[in-house]
């Protein structure tokens, strides 16, 4: 018999339509699996057995009347635990949040929920999403698959494990500096970013909301665009989200079979702090593109040396104006303490046992850089540096058609070795951080191992909406 | 380097405590954060517009229509409750 659980969407969705297995078998495989091999990983936060042999069993139940299937119908995923699935738990690993239970469902699970989906569970992340290694969850610590030693990455680092360790089909993340794609990179899996508003943030709690953006992390290329068609679309909840699609003959313009599409390569992504290793791998696949007959052009992207400052200053401003709500009143955890004083005092304390240190320090940088006397000298500043890093963007791709570089300056990194230097962790975002500043679309793909068996990702970034170029260009990646 | 007073001040205002022992740590944290963002000071921005968001289309508007919840989970969502109402600890002001 097929082994079950390293199937991709496309694999399994044809053995469900051939009936050799059916979605309860192929579901069960993978809730077995978890059981088994979760204790080591700790992908998953929750398990959510009973919603998942259910949603299987309606899908075998049409199975059986020959009734046609959507591309995931049937197939199990997980759900990064920011998102929310109605009547299940969604803490964002955060003990503020540790008995929540959804209230209705986020609009990218109502479109996977009339696809048919079945959901796992929900995976571990960073607190709130605010970290690149999964080792700032309240909860516990994710482990890759690769090297349980070292860390899944971050955020969605639970969602990444899960589809690297075959602990599901796919997953959905999200990305507010890098969040699917490095772990999807260190985890040896594929992950998408799309556009900005071109999936509904509805449902999904908020980070940084000028950057956030809900994405895939899947085997294959794909199986990503699978997902994505699925899951994109406007939607009357979300004021951002839109329906905007490139015309076709724009971006057919270029490509390579008609031996004319265009590689930009920033001269910025191959400077100092990038690990040897990975430049190689990367040059590589570039050479690779090239031989297929691309044209490998070098750009330059100035302010990208000004992203992260950019960066930070204004996802934890926003953070400390979304996280204001939670005051542990009306839902969440509520502190012991007895006998408050003020009501005040009792906000203060909620808030301060619910949240996390690392939570706790983005609050208050972005309170400070809010704060009046400093909202000109930083928050505005940013958002001017932010117009010149997406300028810098759209000047490239006055050029190029999509820009190839590395989707992380470092191979995935042992538990704890970071945690003492917070700028170091903050600066492995210099690559993705400045597409959420442009809100473009990118996808990393794995394009190599180190000596030591690490993977290492290629990150492709398109301009807005060609979500599509990116699938075309990066399924070539296969062949090699 | 940022003080000890301003670290007070800004958990007040994100209402936030912070322990003795964390304050010197804060200050660290702090001090090398914003050290760095102050390179963005290099950048000519004099003629340079804000990027606030980045949506593609102006405001999209819905009608206004009442949606209602399941109210039931929405209580059962609550800490605390008593005869469907949302129980709070008992708060005497003194501020």
């Amino acid at each position: 018999m097929t082994n079950l659980t390293n199937l991709t969407i496309k694999q399994a969705n044809n053995g469900l339509k051939n009936k050799e297995f059916s979605s309860v078998e192929l579901t069960q495989a993978y809730l077995k699996k978890i059981k088994e091999k979760d204790k080591d990983i700790k992908a998953y936060i929750s398990i959510c057995e009973d919603l998942a042999i259910s949603e299987a069993k309606a899908v075998d139940e049409k199975i059986s009347k020959n009734k046609p299937l959507s591309e995931i119908e049937g197939i199990p995923c997980a759900i990064k635990d920011n998102i929310m699935i109605k009547g299940e738990k969604c803490t964002a690993a955060s003990k503020i949040l540790e008995n929540y239970t959804a209230i209705y469902d986020a609009t990218v699970i109502e479109k996977m929920k009339n696809a048919g989906a079945v959901f796992l569970g929900k995976t571990n992340l960073d607190e709130f999403a605010m970290g690149g290694s999964c080792e700032k969850s309240a909860f516990f610590i994710t482990k890759n698959p690769y090297d349980l030693e070292r860390v899944p990455g971050g955020s969605s680092g639970g969602s990444a494990a899960s589809v690297g360790g075959d602990l599901s089909v796919y997953a959905l993340g999200s990305d507010t500096g890098g969040s699917i794609r490095q772990p999807a990179s260190f985890c040896g899996a594929v992950g998408l970013k799309p556009t900005y508003g071109k999936v509904s943030r509805y449902g999904l709690i908020a980070y940084a909301s000028s950057l956030d953006q809900i994405g895939v992390i899947g085997k294959t290329v794909e199986d990503c665009e699978t997902v994505f068609n699925i899951i994109k679309g406007q939607d009357k909840l979300d004021s951002t989200s839109t329906d905007f699609e490139i015309s076709p003959s724009i971006l057919s313009c270029h490509s390579l079979e008609k031996g004319n599409l265009r590689i930009g390569i920033p001269k910025e992504y191959f400077s100092a702090g990038l690990d040897k290793e990975i430049e190689i791998s990367i040059k590589d696949a570039i050479n690779f593109y090239e031989k297929k007959g691309a044209e490998i052009i070098d750009i330059t992207l100035p302010h990208t040396e000004y992203a992260i400052a950019c960066y930070y200053i204004i996802a934890t401003s926003e953070a400390s104006a979304n996280l204001a709500r939670f005051d542990g009143l009306k839902y969440g955890a509520q502190s012991k303490i007895e006998n408050p004083q003020s009501i005040n005092e009792l906000y203060f304390k909620n808030r301060t046992d619910g949240f996390g240190a690392e939570v706790r320090k983005r609050i208050m940088l972005g309170t400070y850089t809010l704060s009046s006397g400093y909202y000109d000298a930083y928050y505005k500043r940013a958002l001017k540096v932010r117009t010149l890093v997406k300028q810098d963007f759209e000047k490239a791709f006055e050029k190029v058609d999509v820009i190839f570089g590395p989707t992380s300056p470092c191979l995935p990194f042992k538990i704890g070795e970071m945690s003492n230097d917070p700028l170091a962790m903050y600066l492995a975002d210099i690559y993705t951080a400045p597409v959420n500043l442009a809100g473009l679309p990118a996808i990393s793909i794995p394009c190599g191992k180190s000596k030591n068996g690490l993977p290492i990702g290629l990150q492709i970034t398109a301009p807005a909406f060609c979500e599509k170029r990116l699938f075309k260009i990066a399924q070539i990646m296969k062949e090699k | 380097m940022i003080s000890e007073k301003e670290i007070k001040d800004i958990a007040k205002l994100a209402y936030l405590e912070i322990s003795e022992q964390e304050i010197e740590k804060l200050r660290k944290d702090f001090s090398s954060i914003l050290e760095y963002v102050d390179k963005l000071k290099e950048v000519d921005i004099s003629e340079i517009n804000e990027t606030a968001n980045l949506s593609k289309t102006e405001n999209i508007e819905r009608e206004d229509i009442a949606k209602r919840f399941d109210n039931k989970s929405l209580i059962e969502a609550m800490p605390k409750q008593k005869n469907r109402y949302l129980e709070v600890k008992k708060v005497l002001y003194n501020d």
